[in-house]
């Protein structure tokens, strides 16, 4: 753990963007958790008085038609965008990725299960063959529009993507010596798959956990976009978009822009961090990486030398 | 034969999984709240007239008995009728879909354009300031959402600078669409020689086409660039470099050898386009198939949602063997 921090740290320094995407992701968190101390009004109440106004110091992105302040509504709306997506890419890995561990496992052999396992991949195609949005606004529709129903949609529309990872890494690892030796010491099938194999399974799931969460935050911003997910005034940024759609092709911009620039920015965030992970996790990239970074210290270190004799 | 082989196989893979495609979608759309006959005939009516119309349309029926109808029509060519165009679902598909069609490949286009130019120009330097730009580009084309990106283009040229038509549909609403023979308004447009036509619809085009090939590009430019670079690296290219080729030629013969994959992800992307082009279509009003589709869903119209995924569905499919063979003529070497 420590030295995986460590190797983190590095990274952000010979790679900048990366510590742009950690930045990023740690400011919308904390903008997340300390937003009702830095909004300056209440994210869901309206000043009828003062609607669309523009960008000024009382109200910093300006507000919006209804005269809520659109700054306030948008440090809010990570409170809802980022639950939703880190819930629902969550769900997805832990349903996709144990049916996906199981389903590589089963995969040669005789019997039920191998049956089961390929069934399971031929519903993957089917359901990977379906038109993202329509399948997540259809999902949501029928189980009625919530939250919760948001999260699941997300959870299901991704869980393929987690099982095919999964299962393709398991078939490369089940026939490693350390599962047989596990097998042969008695270990029960189950034990084995949580004991030696998930765990040597995980890297590439947890790259993809970081840019799911981001996909997430898209998908969830575009179901609210068209009215089919989180519903106005619930800060949240696709329905602010929405809201400010006509005042966009009036002219004014402010409503739509502001909360269009965060989540954009949000996302790109999450990107750059599952890109560090997987160049973390794959290790030719990483040692490509790390020699980068010996070099980099070597002319520091020539650099500082003539420094230190003049001393 | 050969070819009647290939597609003999294929199909046998593919008609199962069409089958369950239909079968998760219809109980799927099924499970939406909200019957259809008290939608269809409004507030007012008796329940004498819903149970009635519930009887026309099969609603009476069981669920595993009104999905076997659904087949039984479908086989005829019967894909339902819409209850808020009241028209048969095929004949608005055949309206509709050839309106995302010539959006999204015009926007593939422009994504082939951009990603490929930028992936090519990024390998034949990996350290060079285009490949730190696509590199950039790569990353930040994902992470808008196109229904902003398209506000922010409209706001840019249309509101600001009048250059472009007002988002509202797919040709300017005193001019008169062509006569539809393609579907596609530009191309009908020219067949009938009306230039006007061609123009209006051309430039209600270019935001959309903007939007979506812009934010598309990312995956095409990462799939040119890698293999790019794999093939610029390889023996053959070396081997031409030492023997003096010269560098446009070493490029073209390293494109040659990189195109199967680039052809993969562009495939992909196009069955995925025909879907992800709805909110797209939503913003700028554009009245096509993905559209047709979120309403459907939106107000418990079962039978468009159906027909769309179907018509996507057969589309990918259509593309995918197209690409099949398109490999054959890429590589000879796979051929059989």
């Amino acid at each position: 753990m420590l030295a995986a921090i460590h190797l983190l740290g590095r990274l952000a320094l010979i790679r900048p963007r990366f510590a742009a995407g950690y930045l990023i992701v740690l400011t919308v968190t904390i903008l997340a958790i300390l937003a009702p101390l830095i909004a300056p009004y209440s994210p869901t109440e309206a000043d009828s008085a003062n609607f669309l106004q523009p960008p000024s110091a009382a109200h910093l992105f300006g507000t919006d038609n209804v005269g809520m302040d659109i700054f306030s509504r948008a440090i809010y709306a990570p409170r809802i965008d980022l639950t939703i997506a880190v819930l629902g890419t969550l769900l997805s890995a832990l349903l996709g990725g144990s049916i996906g561990a199981l389903a590589g496992y089963y995969s040669t052999g005789h019997g039920i299960r191998v049956w089961l396992s390929f069934a399971v991949m031929r519903a993957a195609d089917v359901i990977q063959a379906f038109p993202v949005f329509v399948f997540a606004i259809a999902l949501v529709a029928s189980l009625g529009q919530s939250i919760q129903t948001v999260v699941l949609a997300i959870a299901f529309v991704n869980a393929p993507i987690y099982l095919r990872l999964m299962r393709s890494q398991v078939l490369s690892i089940r026939s490693m010596r350390y599962v047989e030796a596990s097998q042969v010491n008695g270990l029960s099938d189950f034990q084995t798959i949580v004991r030696h194999v998930i765990p040597n399974a995980m890297a590439p799931v947890l790259a993809q956990l970081s840019i799911n969460v981001g996909w997430g935050i898209l998908l969830t911003a575009a179901l609210s976009f068209v009215g089919a997910g989180v519903r106005a005034p619930t800060p949240e940024w696709g329905s602010m978009i929405a809201m400010g759609f006509q005042n966009v092709v009036t002219g004014q911009w402010w409503p739509s822009m502001f909360p269009g620039v965060m989540l954009a920015i949000t996302v790109f965030g999450f990107s750059l961090v599952g890109a560090s992970i997987e160049a973390l996790a794959d290790p030719a990239k990483r040692r490509q990486l790390l020699s980068d970074a010996r070099q980099r210290d070597r002319k520091k270190a020539a650099v500082e030398q003539p420094s230190l004799e003049r001393i | 034969m050969r070819v009647l082989t290939y597609l003999a196989k294929r199909l046998a893979f593919v008609i199962p999984q069409l089958v369950g495609i239909i079968l998760v979608s219809f109980l799927l759309v099924k499970s939406i709240p909200g019957d259809p006959a008290v939608l269809m005939l409004g507030p007012t009516a008796t329940p004498d007239a819903i149970a009635g119309l519930r009887q026309s349309l099969g609603l009476d029926q069981p669920l595993y008995m009104q999905f076997f109808i659904y087949l039984k029509n479908l086989l005829h060519g019967d894909l339902g009728t819409s209850w808020q165009t009241t028209r048969p679902v095929l004949d608005d598909l055949i309206q509709r879909f050839p309106a995302t069609l010539e959006l999204v490949t015009l926007s593939l286009l422009l994504a082939i354009i951009v990603g490929v130019t930028l992936g090519v120009y990024a390998a034949r330097r990996p350290n060079g300031w285009i490949a730190r730009l696509s590199d950039a580009y790569g990353l930040s084309a994902g992470a808008l959402p196109d229904f902003w990106f398209a506000l922010v283009l409209i706001f840019v040229f249309y509101t600001v600078l009048h250059w472009a038509p007002a988002p509202l549909g797919r040709i300017d609403m005193v001019v008169i669409p062509p006569m539809p023979i393609t579907g596609a308004y530009t191309i009908d447009a020219l067949l009938a020689g009306d230039l006007e036509a061609f123009w209006s619809a051309l430039s209600h085009l270019a935001l959309p086409v903007l939007t979506l090939g812009l934010l598309n590009a990312g995956p095409i430019l990462k799939m040119t660039q890698a293999t790019m670079e794999k093939m610029l690296d390889s023996d053959f290219s070396r081997y031409e470099v030492l023997s003096g080729v010269p560098q446009r030629l070493v490029v073209r013969h390293a494109l040659r050898n990189s195109l199967p994959s680039v052809v993969t992800i562009i495939s992909v992307l196009y069955g995925y386009l025909i879907g992800g082009a709805v909110l797209v279509e939503i913003v700028f009003s554009w009245g096509g198939a993905g559209q047709y589709a979120v309403q459907g869903v939106l107000n418990s119209d079962i039978y468009p949602v159906l027909g769309f995924v179907l018509f996507s569905a057969i589309f990918s499919l259509i593309v995918y063997i197209v690409v099949d063979l398109i490999y054959v003529l890429l590589d000879p070497r796979i051929s059989n």
